[in-house]
């Protein structure tokens, strides 16, 4: 049995699973919520085989079509790739559940084929070591996302759902040209080959300077986020949680693992860890002040993800030091930034659909009356503020205990504002639970489904913070952030 | 065939310049396509670096995925800028939902 | 000898001179057919390039899809935004983007020919002789099952990525479906001309898609060009007017969708179960199980082509909604 379990081809599963039951849903548009629902089910069961896997065996490499790198593709699993595929897992299960209480019938039909093959794409991006098959997965997520923002239509979403599909396919044919780059002066476009081969040269920096341009547009890091609010503040609220979860997500891990291999030991001087600092740290203030002077939820959470997007990259100029504590500390904030912030989208998907609009000043009536969906929002802002107990607390008292350690006190006070601006926006909204309000004339009931939904996400985001150590040495398996450290 | 890469450089650079400087979306989709021309041509114009006659092949199986790929992004991007059209009678992004 | 290398040299220069003037003008022009019609061009001299380049199979998509099938929808797009404009009362003239500030407007030009000089700089500085892959490629040509080098890298060394491109081509259409229709009652009737041509164009067309389709083994072609004059064939039936009505959403037509992403990821999961390695093709096997995916991957390609084309979304979808 257990050798069953480690010999099975989880991560054949993951990519291909969705990707056929997308299918399935496309052709059998009767059963395409329930096939969805399925599929979901059992590819967040594949990330707990494979984390088995990866546990006992260590890193997974498997060679596609048995040819290996460099002529073939090779499919790569450690511990960075297992936690991104468990926050996709667990954002995928709750936005799932909350989706098929969501869609009506028109609309379900749509969603279910194109949300299992964004969750292929993400899978499959989190899986493969080759930067030309990152490519690939890369368009297939952009187009399935941006088709999935204007899915309601209306003039809003599709504005933004325009601009995300130019800023993503610009972002797209900017890294391109990097991979093309890289290809031609070293010969490969596999990631070890490359990190093995590549030396400090033009085409380094070159190739640098287009990938990191490209991931950060689509990673929407100030000044590059203009694209982000509008798309992710006007699309329907699961696949807002979608965006805001997971798909900026994918851009930061493309970008974090190939400066972890290939260019931070050859671009590794301050001044890129700096500016990357510093992009971060102006994410954070603007994106809060922003979010602070919002008055509608979805935007004021929309522009959140923006200031959280910043705390990702404040691990740039700290991991010159601390490489290990570091990225840890970053990544544990990227996951619970996920669950929260999918928790978030959701609970104000459900305050939306309860009293048909989403102006924080006249939502007092909603919140009263919607207790978990409050209760769900309060949790995930726990998390977002980063309150003790949740997860968003221990990653960022990880990332200030590195700051204060080397004494970059820069670092602390933003963090510290960021915090103290996201407890403001929070509280805006959850003011009006304590207010005395009247109750609403005309509300919509929600089904039980959506709200426990929300609940038990923004819920995981607080259990988080109970489970560091075993996270955090999942996320060590393989060691990848000690490789530049390792090898010199 | 250097030259050709650098003319791959100059029809990357004449696409981003249109795609910065123009507001209609046909143009914008008209310049990410000649964007992508010139970055298929410095894959293409690279791969005859063999030093033999026969040209490396892996970038071109590269560049029709690419070409593959820049046909689907096209299409969806024509039909959300017709959709957006009939919601607002421009093909142009407007400025109000930008802050 | 020496004549013939001149003779080839300004060939060259001036093929990329006129690629890189057509470019210019198309993205600058007030006049947006104009735009269109010299982007076919330049989609055109582009097919040339790859041929200069010795990338046959690259001249032969870009002619075809590039060129052909990219130009026909922004031509039909910009037929259907014409008519939205003149129901809406609305015109347009080229107009910068204002969204961009003014002090970036003098700018960006600047700071881009400055990033187009460093990317030449980088360009130059490649080494002059570099093998890639190419060694690599011919080293292992006997076991691929196919005699043509770029079909082995697309459909078997780098299959994955091909399996993961099907996907791409079909999310575009379910995209372009779920975001509804996006033609007026508007229909025009197809005169004389267009008429005959497409009476002998069709079986034309189809024949060579099939011939690049088999050809593909061995010479340049294969299932994306195959798939893209297909669509052609397509592309001029529906210009015709002839509409496939409900068909669309019916389940064979749906079957013929997904046939070849379908098939392709079917593959890969039973040659990991039987092999214990995703896409791993059996030698002996390898030349008969890439023909049967490319045909497949030919039909799907060209119905996703032609529909995307259309851009109708099938009728029992619109009912739902």
């Amino acid at each position: 049995m257990e050798v069953v379990f480690k010999e099975f081809p989880w991560v054949a599963v993951l990519i291909l699973l969705p990707l056929l039951g997308g299918i399935v849903c496309f052709l059998f548009s009767g059963i395409a919520k329930f096939t969805g629902l399925m599929t979901v089910f059992f590819t967040a069961l594949s990330v707990l085989g494979l984390g088995w896997q990866i546990f006992d065996n260590g890193v997974y490499r498997h060679a596609v079509g048995g040819w290996g790198a460099p002529l073939g593709i090779d499919l790569y699993a450690d511990g960075l790739s297992l936690l991104m595929l468990a926050a996709t897992a667990f954002v995928a299960l709750g936005v799932s559940v909350y989706s098929a209480g969501y869609f009506e019938r028109g609309y379900s039909t749509r969603f279910w084929p194109i949300w299992l093959f964004l969750l292929g794409a993400l899978n499959a991006l989190f899986l493969t070591a080759d930067i030309f098959n990152l490519y690939v997965t890369l368009e297939l997520m952009g187009l399935a996302a941006v088709a999935l923002a204007g899915l309601a239509g209306g003039k809003n979403a599709l504005t933004g759902a325009m601009r995300y599909l130019l800023a993503t396919l610009l972002g797209s044919l900017v890294y391109l040209l990097g991979v093309a780059l890289l290809y031609h002066g070293f010969g490969t476009v596999d990631i070890t080959l490359l990190a093995q081969r590549a030396e400090a040269s033009p085409v380094i920096w070159a190739a640098f300077g287009l990938i990191a341009a490209g991931l950060m547009l689509k990673t929407a890091l100030f000044p590059l986020h203009f694209w982000l609010p509008p798309a992710h503040g006007s699309a329907p609220p699961p696949v807002s949680a979608l965006l805001s979860a997971l798909v900026v997500k994918a851009s930061f891990y493309i970008l974090l693992r190939l400066w972890l291999e290939i260019f931070g030991p050859l671009v590794s001087n301050t001044d890129v860890s700096t500016l990357f600092g510093l992009l971060g740290a102006a994410a954070i203030l603007w994106g809060s002040v922003q979010a602070l002077r919002q008055t509608r939820l979805k935007l004021m959470i929309a522009y959140s993800t923006v200031a959280q997007i910043g705390y990702l990259f404040l691990a740039f100029p700290l991991a010159t030091a601390a490489g290990v504590a570091a990225w840890s500390a970053a990544m544990y904030l990227a996951f619970s930034h996920a669950l929260a912030k999918a928790a978030m989208f959701l609970a104000a998907g459900n305050m939306l659909r309860f009293g048909g609009h989403d102006r924080i000043s006249d939502l007092d009536r909603v919140v009263q009356r919607l207790p978990l969906a409050a209760a769900a929002f309060a949790l995930a802002g726990m998390s977002i503020m980063g309150l003790p107990p949740s997860g968003g607390f221990i990653g960022k008292w990880l990332m200030l205990e590195v700051a204060i350690k080397q004494g970059r006190w820069e670092i602390v006070i933003v963090m510290i504002l960021g915090g103290l601006l996201a407890a403001a926006y929070i509280f805006k909204v959850l003011g009006h639970t304590f207010t005395q309000a009247p109750s609403p004339h005309e509300s919509k009931a929600v089904p039980a489904s959506m709200e426990w939904s929300a609940l038990l996400l923004a819920i995981a985001a607080v259990l988080l913070g109970f489970l560091a150590i075993p996270v955090l040495s999942l996320l060590n398996i393989g060691n990848p952030f000690g490789i530049s450290e390792v090898t010199p | 065939m250097y030259f050709y890469a650098l003319i791959g450089v100059g029809l990357f650079s004449v696409g981003l310049y249109a795609l910065i400087n123009y507001a209609h979306l046909l143009r914008k989709i008209l310049a990410l396509n000649v964007m992508g021309s010139g970055i298929f041509l410095i894959l293409i114009a690279l791969a005859k670096r063999t030093g033999e006659t026969q040209p490396d092949v892996v970038p071109h199986a590269m560049v029709i995925t690419g070409i593959v790929v820049a046909v689907s992004a096209t299409a969806l991007a024509l039909t959300l800028m017709l959709k957006l059209a009939a919601e607002t009678g421009r093909a142009e992004l407007s400025e109000k939902d930008r802050d | 000898m020496e004549t013939l290398t001149l003779l080839a040299l300004s060939f060259d220069a001036l093929l990329n001179l006129s690629l890189l003037y057509l470019a210019w003008i198309l993205l600058n022009c007030e006049d947006l057919l104009k735009a269109i019609v010299l982007f076919v061009a330049f989609g055109l001299l582009m097919a040339l390039a790859w041929v200069r380049l010795d990338a046959p199979d690259v001249a032969l998509a870009e002619a075809a899809i590039g060129a052909g099938l990219t130009g026909a929808l922004l031509l039909t797009a910009l037929a259907k935004l014409r008519v939205i404009e003149t129901n809406k009362g609305t015109t347009q003239q080229l107009k910068q983007d204002s969204e961009n500030f003014q002090t970036l407007h003098y700018m960006t030009p600047l700071a881009l020919l400055l990033v187009a000089i460093g990317l030449g700089y980088v360009v130059f500085s490649m080494p002059p002789i570099s093998a890639g892959l190419s060694n690599d490629v011919a080293t292992n040509m006997g076991n691929s099952g196919v005699s043509h080098s770029v079909t082995a890298v697309l459909l078997n060394f780098r299959g994955y990525d091909t399996l993961l491109e099907m996907f791409v081509l079909l999310v575009s259409l379910l995209g372009v479906w779920s975001f509804g229709s996006t033609t007026s009652q508007h229909e025009t009737t197809p005169g004389p001309v267009l008429d005959t041509l497409t009476r002998r164009l069709v079986p034309v067309l189809i024949l060579v898609a099939a011939y690049l389709l088999w050809v593909g083994a061995h010479a340049p072609g294969g299932a994306f060009q195959a798939g893209s004059v297909l669509a052609a064939a397509g592309v001029l039936l529906l210009l015709m007017g002839w509409r496939p009505g409900g068909y669309l959403s019916t389940l064979p037509f749906r079957l013929i969708l997904v046939a070849g992403p379908g098939l392709f990821a079917i593959t890969a999961a039973l040659l990991y179960l039987l092999k214990g390695q995703l896409l791993a093709f059996p030698v002996e096997y390898a030349g008969i199980i890439i023909f049967a995916l490319e045909t497949t991957a030919t039909l799907s390609i060209a119905v996703i082509l032609a529909a995307l084309f259309l851009s109708e979304p099938p009728h029992s979808d619109k009912e739902h909604i």
